[in-house]
C-alpha cells in the first residue's frame, strides 16, 4: 500500500492544472452561464477527465472544463466497518451541502463524494486556498476514518473485556 | 395522454454547428494495422533494451510516436503494458535522470501514459506508487503545464 | 529597476480594463452589469461614474485613443458605444451617452476592440461568429456584418492589424484564424501584406491549431503586422510568420496564458492563470522567454499592507513541485467547525487570516501568493509608449480586483530564474 503524500501531491497538481476556469457564457442556452462539465453540452470546451489512483479503492476522478471541474473522491473502504463509516460521513456531509459551496449535493457514480467548483468560486476564493481545502479534506477523511475505526475497536475490546470480567 | 417522450430527445445532437470530437485534432495520419505493427516491434526492441539495462532509449523509444485517436486501442495498450514494463524496472533514484532526459514532446505522452495507467488500477502491472512517483518528479521537471497538455489534448493515449 | 504600482481597485475581479487616451482615467468591468469610469485621485482611483445599460455581465471595455469613444459589449448579447456629451443640466459636466449597436447575436459578446482608425470596432461572440460593426451615416446608427465560416466555437479573442482591414481571432475550436474584415463603403483598399495580395470581405488569411488543442484564449498582431502570437490553454504560446513561413510554439511549463500584447516587433508580454506577466523576445528564427515582470524574490512595492510579511526562499519560480501534508491551522479549523458544529465553511475567503500554506504555482507565504496579482490576470494592455513605438509601460487587471502598471525593462536579467522553462 502506498503512502499518502504521493498521492495527494498528485492531487495537488493535476487539481492546480484543472483550476484555470474563466468567465464563460453558454453557447447553447441564449443568456444563461452554466457549468460547462454539467451541462456537457459543447464537447469543445470539456477537457479529458484525468483519475489519480492510490490503488484500486482509493481514486479521484478530475474531471476539467472551461468555466467548471468536477472532482470526485472514492474513500478507502476496506471492509465493512470504513464502509460504514465512509457512508456516515459523507452522507453527513452532502446533507449540509449548501455551508460547504463547492461541495455537489450527490457523488458522480462510482464515487463518495463529488466536488463542484466553478469560475464563480475561484473568483471569490483564492485558488490555491480552494486547492488547500480540498486535500485538507482528504487528509482528514483518511485520518478520521482510520482513528474511529480504532476507537471501535478499543471500546469493543474494553466492552467485551468489561462483560467477560463479570463472569471471572 | 400527450406523450412526453420529445422531452426526452437530445435535440442538439442534430445542430449542424455541433462540433463534433473527432473534428478537434487531426487523426493520426498512419494506418491502423501499420501502427500496431509498429508498437508490437517496439515492444520486443524494448525488452531487449530492459535486458540489456538500457532504460533511457528503451523509454525514449516507446514515447515517440506513440499510436493516438481512435481505432487503434490494441496498439495503445501494448505501448502501454511495454512503458509499464520500462517504469517498473527504473530505480526510483534514476527517475528525474531519465525524465529529464526526455524531449518536451515525449514528456507529455509520458504524463498521459501516467493518468492512462492510473485510470486502470488492478490491471495487469498498474503499479499505482511506482506511477505516483513518476508523476511527481515529471512535475517537478515538466510543471504544472505538461499536466495541462494532458487534460487539453484530444490526441489520447 | 522599478517596482510596479498597483492599486486596490476593488474586492471582486476586474473583468476588463482601458485607459482614457491621456491616463487620467479609467473604464472598468467590476465583474457586474455596469462598466465604471474611475478618475485618479491623489495616488488612488476614484470611481466617477458608471455607465449604466447592460444587463449581463460586462466581458469587455475599449476606449478609442483618437476619437475618445468607449464600446463596451456584454453577455447580454449587446455593444454601446458611449460618447461624452455636456450634461445639459449642469454644462461643466460631461455625461457619457450610450448608443445602442444592433448586433444580431444570440449568444454572449466576449471581447470588442475598435480598429486602429477608429472608423470600425470588432465584437467577438459565443454565437461562434464575429460582428464587424460601421457607422451607417444615413440611419444615424452602427451596422453590424457578421463573419461566420469557418468558425466553428466561441470566439474569445479578437486583435487588428494596423491596416484596419485584417482581424485576428481565437476561439475555443483550438484554432486562430486571420480574417479580412473588408467593407467597401468603409475601407480603402488595403495594398498586398504578408497574408495577402487580395482582401475581399470575410477571406480567411490564415488558420493556425494550437499544438495541444487548447482553447486559443488571446491573439495579437506585432506592430508591424507581419507576425501574429497566440496563446492558447495548452500552456503554449504560438507566434506565426507567413511570410518566412514560420510557427513556433513555445511550450511553458506554466499554467495557461490568457492574454498577451506585442511590445515590440521582436518582444511579447503574455499573462494569465499564473497571476505573473511575462516577457518573451525573439523573431522568425527562434523565441524564448526573458522573464517574469513580477520579481517575486526581490521586495514588494511598499503600497501592499502584506509588504511587511516574510516570503520564504525558493518558493518562486513557475512550475514548482507542489508540497503536500502541510497542515494549514486556519483551513483545519474551519474544517473541524463545519464538522462538529456544522458552521458554515468557506474555504479561503480573502478576507479570512492565512495559515500556513505552500504549493501552488508560484509559491505561497503567509496564505499569499508571492506574486503582486492574488488571482488570475484577466487582461493586459499598453500603457505607454517610447517615442520609438516600443511599449515602455504595461497595465494588468486581474480576478484578484487589482491594477498593475509594470516596467517593461524589468523584466530584463531575470533570465537565470527561467531556467526550468522548456524551448522546443
Amino acid at each position: 500500500m502506498s503512502s499518502l503524500r504521493p498521492y495527494l501531491a498528485a492531487v495537488r497538481s493535476t487539481l492546480t492544472a484543472a483550476l484555470a476556469l474563466e468567465n464563460f457564457a453558454s453557447q447553447v442556452v441564449e443568456r444563461h452561464n452554466l457549468p460547462e462539465v454539467e451541462a456537457a453540452t459543447s464537447g469543445e470546451v470539456l477537457l479529458n477527465p484525468l483519475t489519480i489512483s492510490r490503488n484500486e479503492k482509493e481514486q479521484v476522478l478530475i474531471e476539467p472544463s472551461i468555466n467548471s471541474v468536477r472532482m470526485s473522491i472514492r474513500i478507502k473502504q476496506q471492509d465493512d466497518i470504513e464502509r460504514i463509516l465512509c457512508h456516515k460521513f459523507t452522507r453527513f456531509m452532502m446533507m449540509r451541502a449548501e455551508n460547504f459551496v463547492i461541495l455537489r449535493r450527490k457523488p458522480v457514480q462510482g464515487y463518495d463524494i463529488s466536488f463542484l467548483i466553478t469560475n464563480f468560486h475561484s473568483e471569490t476564493m483564492l485558488k490555491h486556498k480552494l486547492v488547500d481545502f480540498i486535500i485538507q479534506f482528504m487528509e482528514e477523511v483518511d485520518k478520521e476514518i482510520s482513528e474511529t475505526r480504532l476507537s471501535l475497536n478499543a471500546r469493543a475490546r474494553i466492552v467485551a473485556e468489561s462483560y467477560l470480567a463479570t463472569f471471572g | 395522454m400527450a406523450s412526453s417522450d420529445f422531452r426526452k430527445i437530445n435535440i442538439d445532437q442534430y445542430d449542424e454547428d455541433q462540433l463534433l470530437e473527432e473534428e478537434l485534432y487531426e487523426a493520426d495520419p498512419r494506418d491502423p494495422a501499420t501502427v500496431l505493427a509498429d508498437a508490437k516491434s517496439k515492444a520486443a526492441g524494448v525488452r531487449g533494451l530492459i535486458a540489456k539495462g538500457d532504460l533511457g532509449t528503451a523509454l525514449n523509444s516507446v514515447l515517440e510516436n506513440a499510436p493516438y485517436g481512435p481505432k487503434v486501442d490494441d496498439a495503445k495498450i501494448l505501448t502501454l503494458q511495454t512503458l509499464l514494463l520500462i517504469l517498473n524496472s527504473t530505480k526510483p533514484a534514476e527517475i528525474p535522470t531519465r525524465v529529464k532526459a526526455l524531449s518536451s514532446d515525449c514528456q507529455d505522452t509520458l504524463m498521459k501514459y501516467l493518468y492512462k495507467a492510473m485510470a486502470m488500477p488492478g490491471y495487469a502491472d498498474v503499479n499505482s506508487s511506482a506511477l505516483l512517483s513518476w508523476h511527481e518528479k515529471l512535475t517537478e521537471v515538466a510543471g504544472i503545464g505538461c499536466i495541462v497538455r494532458v487534460m487539453t489534448d484530444r490526441k489520447t493515449v | 529597476m522599478s517596482a510596479p504600482d498597483a492599486y486596490n481597485i476593488a474586492q471582486v475581479p476586474l473583468t476588463a480594463h482601458a485607459f482614457s487616451p491621456d491616463r487620467s482615467a479609467l473604464a472598468l468591468s467590476t465583474n457586474s452589469n455596469d462598466a465604471q469610469i474611475y478618475a485618479k485621485d491623489g495616488y488612488d482611483w476614484q470611481p466617477i461614474s458608471t455607465l449604466k445599460q447592460h444587463d449581463k455581465l460586462v466581458t469587455s471595455i475599449d476606449w478609442a485613443p483618437t476619437t475618445d469613444r468607449i464600446v463596451t459589449c456584454s453577455q447580454d448579447r449587446n455593444a454601446y458605444v458611449w460618447t461624452k456629451e455636456s450634461n445639459p443640466e449642469s454644462p461643466s459636466q460631461t455625461i457619457w451617452k450610450p448608443t445602442l449597436v444592433v448586433l444580431k447575436i444570440n449568444r454572449a459578446a466576449t471581447q470588442v476592440r475598435w480598429s486602429p482608425l477608429e472608423n470600425k470596432f470588432a465584437v467577438a461572440s459565443g454565437a461562434r461568429s464575429i460582428c464587424i460593426c460601421s457607422f451607417d451615416e444615413e440611419m444615424n446608427w452602427w451596422a453590424s456584418k457578421q463573419i461566420k465560416k469557418p468558425i466553428r466555437s466561441t470566439v474569445l479573442s479578437i486583435d487588428w492589424h494596423p491596416n484596419n482591414v485584417l482581424l485576428a481571432a481565437g476561439s475555443a475550436d483550438m484554432k486562430a484564424r486571420v480574417f479580412s474584415t473588408f467593407l467597401k463603403e468603409v475601407d480603402k483598399k488595403p495594398p498586398p501584406n504578408v497574408w495577402g495580395d487580395k482582401f475581399p470581405w470575410s477571406t480567411v488569411c490564415g488558420e493556425y491549431s494550437s499544438s495541444s488543442g487548447g482553447w486559443v484564449h488571446t491573439v495579437g498582431f506585432s506592430p508591424s503586422g507581419d507576425a501574429m502570437a497566440f496563446a492558447s490553454h495548452d500552456s503554449t504560446i504560438t507566434i506565426v510568420y507567413p511570410a518566412a513561413p514560420a510557427v513556433i510554439t513555445l511550450k511553458t511549463t506554466m499554467l495557461p496564458y490568457v492574454t498577451l500584447i506585442w511590445t515590440a516587433e521582436d518582444a511579447l508580454i503574455a499573462a494569465g492563470h499564473d497571476c505573473q506577466p511575462m516577457l518573451y523576445s525573439g523573431a522568425s528564427t527562434g523565441w524564448k522567454p526573458v522573464g517574469s515582470l513580477d520579481d517575486v524574490n526581490g521586495p514588494r512595492s511598499s503600497n501592499f499592507s502584506s509588504a511587511s510579511s516574510p516570503r520564504t526562499p525558493g518558493g518562486g519560480g513557475g512550475g514548482n513541485g507542489p508540497a503536500v501534508g502541510r497542515l494549514n491551522n486556519a483551513a483545519f479549523n474551519r474544517f473541524k467547525d463545519a464538522d462538529s458544529r456544522g458552521t458554515s465553511s468557506i474555504p479561503g475567503t480573502p478576507s479570512s487570516p492565512g495559515g500556513g500554506l505552500f504549493g501552488g504555482a508560484s509559491g505561497v507565504s503567509g496564505g499569499e501568493l508571492m506574486t503582486v496579482h492574488q488571482n488570475t490576470i484577466t487582461s493586459v494592455r499598453p500603457y505607454e509608449w517610447s517615442p520609438n513605438g516600443t511599449v515602455t509601460k504595461v497595465s494588468t487587471t486581474g480576478v484578484d480586483g487589482k491594477l498593475v502598471i509594470w516596467n517593461v525593462s524589468a523584466a530584463v536579467g531575470l533570465a537565470p530564474k527561467l531556467a526550468g522553462v522548456h524551448l522546443r
